[in-house]
Parts: structure tokens; C-alpha cells; sequence
């Protein structure tokens, strides 16, 4: 009998939820054949057959959350003739598996105590006499304080029953207070959205980098006009697209990212704080900020600096598309070395984005305009867009964050120069 | 209950010179020995008019060589005399500090008790007087490290005087470090009468909740004046403790103070490695490290030699370090 497990499919994941089983007890199945569709932080993945043979047992549930290790399925190998003894050692094992539910608990629990091992509160001692002397866990408590310390008065909320739920009580009140006009707007009815999965992971990221990496952002306009007028013209001269001449703005956003990157290697590079060094990257891997249904995802465009922009531009579709669909392997999210986000499309002219840690910077792209500008004394009209530019004050410092802009710019309002610098 | 007590308005060095005189008077074997300490009534005037008074035989001109003074003191304490030797500056210690180290502090414990040796050394000591080189070294830590010593010093006349008449009953050597900012800076009404500071205690000049502020010596006046200023600039309330003895210090003071405010600074003119102020900082965390609301501050010289005139000032702690160390700690 073989076991299929839940096994780390990527980046020391420790669970996932069950979506959807291809197969169903008794079916025969080949070697590599999905059987069952797990949904992780970060990916939706399909585990595959080991053996070749017949489904015997499915032992969780579509919806179920499991821990990595955990069977899921069990497949009697092809040609096996010790069917009895593996049914009965099988059958010895199921009374300690316990039913799902309970295997469920079991797991969050298993998830609870790794969580406590690996993560370090910060908090003065004084803080953690209050907490031992109230009996509250301090683990449990969100660090409200500089560096996602844990203050007093997080203490004292947590005991008051949490941080979180004391705004929302108030806003509540607020809320019911206020007359509202009920026969105009259909009653909307209160409801909880489970705060896991994906949503939580992005959470979890999002405090981190802000707790740690002092955020600073500057903002610059760029002229976009003369990118543009290129843009057009590589599409005219390929209107189908057939030539793969129909590129993207940001793929050469990218390339200009990736070669001012050239002058200013510190905004490819990564703090090591634990070993005091701060590393330069040797190749440019461009996350791009990515709206999914699911929300916020980062896949990784992978030695920009060796590819062309049409390469670039052809690999991004493929990411995004993926990321649209779900169908992101954690190899394409891995290895980022620069942020990019583009919201142009969406619709906003500013923003302070935060660094996906730890990197060290993050570039976001809003809505071109076009714009009445002065140029040689004569006001014309021409295509602009801001740019964000955020990046980690201890790392880098203000000037060399707006030479680093300029630099950026000057290549995108002059595309004829990035051409130049391509090999 | 109150009885009148007759008191006089005395600067630190007179408080000491008085201290002497009170207890020559009432013990014959009470001597004072040291460099220009007969005729010339001491560097700092400290023995004036002590020769006069008691004689050339209880106040002793000795020779430019403090191992002497010092192994002389020795041998009359172990024979029933109490000496209290004067070293010009706390810096000129050093020729001394084998007879200290090897013989003046293990006494007691080499002859199973059977001697001790009631000694006192008085030291000027500190900057901030324009001195020149070696005169104004801070070097308490050097002493405290040392069991068999008691090291205490005095920040007012008050204190001056019941320290030093407590220190010259004492069976054991102390060392009696007197803070040269401290001789002349101002007057307190000091009695007339014996009476003594008891050793190993530590005073309390302020209450406050915020945070313990920590000095000796000449600092004390330097944390009584940014205690002063940060309450009226921040309303920071300072709890401002002077230790008055380094060893053995009031550890019953230090951490019921920092147990209440949660905070500490403290503050010396010694560099800050090596330096006493590590010693108050283990002693609040052995004592009261689940109290602490946030790390320990010091604000200390640096670790340099005490320098030249003109630019004392910038090597000493003063009220502005002092306030932005409590700042830090209140803001952490």
C-alpha cells in the first residue's frame, strides 16, 4: 500500500487546503497521474500519482487544511498480492488517525507549535511581566511597537479581547447609532471573511517589511511621449503581432530598471542584517507586482539583464497570465531581487508602496496623462506618468534613490540611448 | 522631638577638615599623614590649621613617595593607630596601589581576622577644575574591583562629613574620594557636632516615576540639574539617586527605584568601559530585570585619557547628554 502525503512543495510550506480530488476510491491510476489539487500560501498545486495501482482510501476532505506529512490518499500498488497484511496494518493505523475533523485540529496545532518556536517576540521585560502576571501568552500578542515589539498596552488589549476586535466593536457602535435610510440601499448583511490563505500570507509580509525596512518614497514624473511614439511604431510595423514587436510599457520599464541598475547596483541588493553585509546581486530577477483574484502575487522575471525586451515582454505575459490563473509554480515567484508595480492601468497617480522584503526597493508606475508641459520655452502637450520610487532608508539614502530615478527616466524618455545600451 | 542642633554653613572641603578635627579631638589615635599636609595644610587646604591644633606628631609631613604613606599607614593601623592618608590626587595613587592591592585590603582576611587595618585614604579626584594631566583621572572602578576596600564618596559638605567620621571608625580601609568639583561649589549647613552618613547606603534627593537617574560625586549635581530641566522641558518626573558608596553599593536603593520607574541613566565621569556603571547595570538586572521597561542607559567619559583644558568640558557628561539619554529611554 502506498501513502501519498502532503509533501513541502515549495519554499518550507507547512499546509494546504484540500480544493479538489481527481480521483475517487477504486479508480485504477498511472504512475504521475494528478489525484488531488492542494492550494497553498502560495500556490495551487496538483500531487501526483507515485505508483501505478488502484485508489483504495481518501482519507480528508475538499476543503480540509492539512499539514505537510499528513496521507491523504492510499493506493493499493499494481500487482501487490499482500492486499490482507497491508489492509491490516492500514487498518490498525485508522483508529489513530482519527477522523478529519479532529486531524484538523491536530494539525493547527502542529502549525501553532512550530509557529512558537520559530518566531521571536520582541518585547522589554517589563512588558512580559505584565503578560506572565496576567497569565497571557505573549507569543499570542501583536506588536503594536517600534520594530513589531509587543508594548504594555497591546498586553492590556489583548486581555481586553484583542486589538483588533475593539476597533471593530467601536465602529459597530458608531454605526448603529447613525440613522440610515433603510428603504433606499438594500441591508447589507454583516458577515466574517476567513483571514488565511493568501490573504493572510500577504498580511504577514506586508508587517514585516513595513516593521523592519524604514520606507522612504520619493516621486518623479516621466515623459513618456517619445517611448510611446516607439511603441507605436514597432506595432505598425507588426500589426498582428506575429513578429512579437507588440511590446509592452513595461517590459521597458524593466530594461531601463534593469540598466540604471548598472550605476546603482544597491538598489539590487538585499540586507543581511544577522551577518552585517549587504549583498549586491549579481543577476536582476524582476518581481512583478501582480493583482490576482486571490490577491496581491509576485512572479519573477528571471535574469532580465541577459534578455531582450521582447523576451522580457513575451515572459511577463506568460507570469501574469499564470498569476491570473492560478497556475504560478513557487519556481516562478522565487528569487526576486527588485519589485516593479504597475497600477497605470488601474488608475492611480501616487502611491508609497511597500518593499517586498527584503528587498531593497520598489518601483510603482501609475495613469499617463497627457499633459500641457513647457519644453524650449513653448508649452506642449505631452504623455506623462508618475513614478513611486520606494526604498530602504538603511540601505540607501535619498540621493542615490532620485540619481537612480533620474537615471531610470533618462532611458525611458530617450529610448534611442537604452538601445545603445543593449547587447 | 526635634533637639536644636547647632550647625555652621561649611563648603565640602571644610566639612572634611572638620570631619578630622571632630574625631582627633575625641581619639588620640586618630594621625593624618601625607605630602604637605602639616604646615602647609594640604593641596586643597584640606588638613588647614590640623598641625597647629595637634601637633607635628598626629599630622605628619612625609616624603614625596606615596608606596610610603601608604605601607606606613599599614603598619600603624595593624598597631592600633587609625591614619588617614592624604594622596594629593586620586592619579598619584598608583605607586601606591601595590601596597593597596597586595596588603592594605587582604589584612583581614590573611590573618583569619585576627588584624585589620582601620586605615583611610582620601583622594581628590575628577575633572573639571582645569587641572593637568593624571590630576583629574576618575579611577573609582580600579578600587571597587578590589574586595577588601570600601570606596565611598561624598557629593555635598553634609555627606562629606558624616561619610568621612563614619569612614574613620570603620575597622576596614576605605578609600575617601573626594570630587574636586564638589570642595569649593557651594555651602550646606552642616552640625557642628559628630555625627555620621552611614557607609553602603545611597540617597534619594528626588522622587519621581519616569525614570532612576544614578551619578557620585561631582555627576550628582549634573543629574540634579537635568532632572530639573527635563521636567520642565518634557514633564519627565526623575527619581535622582547619589550613591555616596560604590562598594559595597545599596542595592536595596537602586533596584526598589528602578522597580518603580521602570528606567535608568546612569551617570559617571570614569570612561564607560570598565567603569562602575556596569556594575549598577548587572546589579538592576539581577535585581530587576522584569521590571525594565526599556535597556539601560549610561552616560560616562570616554574612553580616553581626561584631556587637556581647553576641551574638558566636551569629554565630561553633562545636564544636555544626560536629558537625551532619558529621552531615549522614555522613548524607546
Amino acid at each position: 500500500m502506498n501513502e501519498v502525503k502532503l509533501h513541502d512543495i515549495g519554499e518550507g510550506i507547512t499546509e494546504g487546503e484540500i480544493t479538489h480530488f481527481h480521483v475517487s476510491p477504486g479508480d485504477s491510476v498511472k504512475i504521475d497521474q494528478p489525484l488531488v489539487e492542494v492550494q497553498t500560501d502560495k500556490v495551487t498545486a496538483e500531487l501526483p500519482s507515485p505508483v501505478a495501482g488502484t485508489v483504495k482510501e481518501i482519507l480528508a476532505s475538499e476543503g480540509d487544511v492539512v499539514t505537510v506529512g499528513t496521507t491523504i490518499i492510499l493506493i493499493e500498488k499494481e500487482g501487490s498480492t499482500t492486499e490482507t497484511p497491508s489492509n491490516k496494518e492500514t487498518g490498525e493505523n485508522r483508529p489513530k488517525q482519527d477522523s478529519p475533523k479532529e486531524k484538523k485540529e491536530q494539525s493547527s496545532n502542529a502549525v501553532q507549535t512550530m509557529t512558537r518556536l520559530t518566531r521571536r517576540v520582541l518585547a522589554a521585560p517589563y512588558t512580559r511581566k505584565i503578560a506572565r502576571e496576567n497569565q497571557v501568552d505573549i507569543e499570542q500578542v501583536n506588536g503594536s511597537g517600534p520594530g513589531g515589539r509587543v508594548t504594555e498596552e497591546d498586553v492590556y488589549q489583548y486581555m481586553n479581547g484583542g486589538q483588533i476586535q475593539t476597533d471593530a466593536e467601536s465602529v459597530s457602535e458608531e454605526a448603529s447609532t447613525t440613522p440610515v435610510p433603510q428603504a433606499v440601499h438594500p441591508k447589507v448583511e454583516a458577515s466574517e471573511i476567513p483571514f488565511k490563505g493568501r490573504r493572510k500570507q500577504i498580511a504577514q509580509k506586508m508587517t514585516q517589511s513595513l516593521y523592519t525596512i524604514p520606507h522612504v518614497s520619493h516621486f518623479d514624473e516621466v515623459d513618456l511621449t517619445n517611448l510611446l511614439d516607439l511603441k507605436k511604431s514597432l506595432k505598425d510595423a507588426d500589426p498582428d503581432g506575429s513578429k512579437g514587436m507588440n511590446v509592452s510599457l513595461a517590459a521597458f520599464f524593466v530594461k531601463a530598471i534593469q540598466l540604471a541598475m548598472r550605476d546603482y547596483p544597491i538598489f539590487n541588493a538585499k540586507l543581511d542584517e544577522e551577518n552585517e553585509v549587504i549583498r549586491l546581486e549579481g543577476e536582476v530577477n524582476m518581481g512583478l507586482a501582480t493583482d490576482a483574484d486571490d490577491g496581491l502575487i509576485v512572479p519573477v522575471v528571471k535574469n532580465v539583464e541577459q534578455k531582450s525586451i521582447a523576451t522580457i515582454n513575451r515572459e511577463m505575459k506568460e507570469l501574469i497570465q499564470k498569476a491570473k490563473t492560478n497556475k504560478l509554480k513557487p519556481s516562478d515567484m522565487k528569487g526576486g531581487t527588485f519589485t516593479i508595480s504597475n497600477v497605470g492601468p488601474l488608475g492611480s497617480t501616487g502611491a508609497t508602496p511597500i518593499i517586498n522584503h527584503p528587498e531593497v526597493g520598489l518601483m510603482a508606475f501609475h495613469k499617463t496623462k497627457k499633459m500641457p508641459v513647457v519644453i524650449n520655452d513653448e508649452i506642449v502637450i505631452r504623455s506623462i506618468m508618475n513614478v513611486s520610487m520606494t526604498f530602504d532608508h538603511r540601505v540607501a539614502d535619498g540621493a542615490t534613490a532620485v540619481a537612480f530615478t533620474n537615471r531610470f527616466m533618462h532611458y525611458i524618455e530617450n529610448p534611442a540611448a537604452m538601445t545603445l545600451e543593449l547587447i | 522631638m526635634s533637639t536644636a542642633v547647632k550647625t555652621q554653613k561649611l563648603t565640602m572641603v571644610q566639612a572634611i577638615t572638620d570631619a578630622m578635627a571632630t574625631m582627633m579631638r575625641e581619639h588620640d589615635d586618630v594621625l593624618v599623614l601625607g605630602e604637605d599636609v602639616g604646615k602647609n595644610g594640604g593641596v586643597f587646604r584640606a588638613t588647614d590649621g590640623l598641625e597647629a591644633e595637634f601637633g607635628d606628631k598626629r599630622v605628619i609631613d612625609t616624603p614625596l613617595a606615596e608606596s610610603g604613606i601608604i605601607g606606613t599607614s599599614i603598619g600603624l593601623a595593624m598597631n592600633g593607630f587609625r591614619p588617614i592618608a592624604e594622596m594629593q590626587f586620586l592619579g598619584f595613587i598608583y605607586p601606591a596601589f601595590n601596597q593597596i592591592m597586595t596588603h592594605a585590603s587582604r589584612i583581614r582576611s590573611r590573618t583569619l581576622g585576627h588584624f585589620t587595618v582601620p586605615m583611610v585614604i582620601r583622594a581628590p579626584f575628577g575633572a573639571g577644575v582645569r587641572a593637568p594631566e593624571i590630576h583629574s583621572d576618575s579611577v573609582e572602578a580600579l578600587f571597587t574591583h578590589m574586595p577588601g576596600i570600601k570606596v565611598v564618596i561624598p557629593s555635598n559638605a553634609y555627606d562629606a562629613k558624616g561619610l568621612l567620621i563614619a569612614s574613620i571608625e570603620d575597622p576596614d580601609p576605605v578609600l575617601f574620594l573626594e570630587p574636586m568639583r564638589c570642595y569649593r561649589s557651594h555651602k550646606l549647613e552642616v552640625p557642628e557636632e559628630k555625627y555620621t552618613v552611614e557607609i553602603g547606603k545611597g540617597a534619594r534627593l528626588q522622587e519621581g516615576e519616569d525614570v532612576t537617574l544614578i551619578a557620585w560625586g561631582a555627576m550628582v549635581d549634573v543629574i540634579k540639574k537635568a532632572a530639573k530641566e527635563i521636567e520642565e522641558e518634557e514633564g519627565v518626573k526623575c527619581d535622582v539617586l547619589d550613591l555616596r558608596t560604590l562598594y559595597p553599593m545599596d542595592r536595596d536603593l537602586i533596584s526598589e527605584s528602578v522597580q518603580k520607574t521602570g528606567r535608568a541613566v546612569i551617570v559617571h565621569e570614569a570612561p564607560g568601559t570598565g567603569g562602575v556603571g556596569n556594575d549598577v547595570v548587572s546589579l538592576i538586572n539581577d535585581t530587576s530585570f522584569l521590571h525594565m521597561r526599556s535597556p539601560i542607559k549610561r552616560v560616562t567619559g570616554h574612553d580616553t585619557p581626561v584631556p587637556m583644558c581647553a576641551i574638558e568640558d566636551d569629554y565630561l557628561p553633562d545636564a544636555n547628554r544626560v536629558k537625551h539619554a532619558i529621552m531615549e529611554t522614555i522613548r524607546f
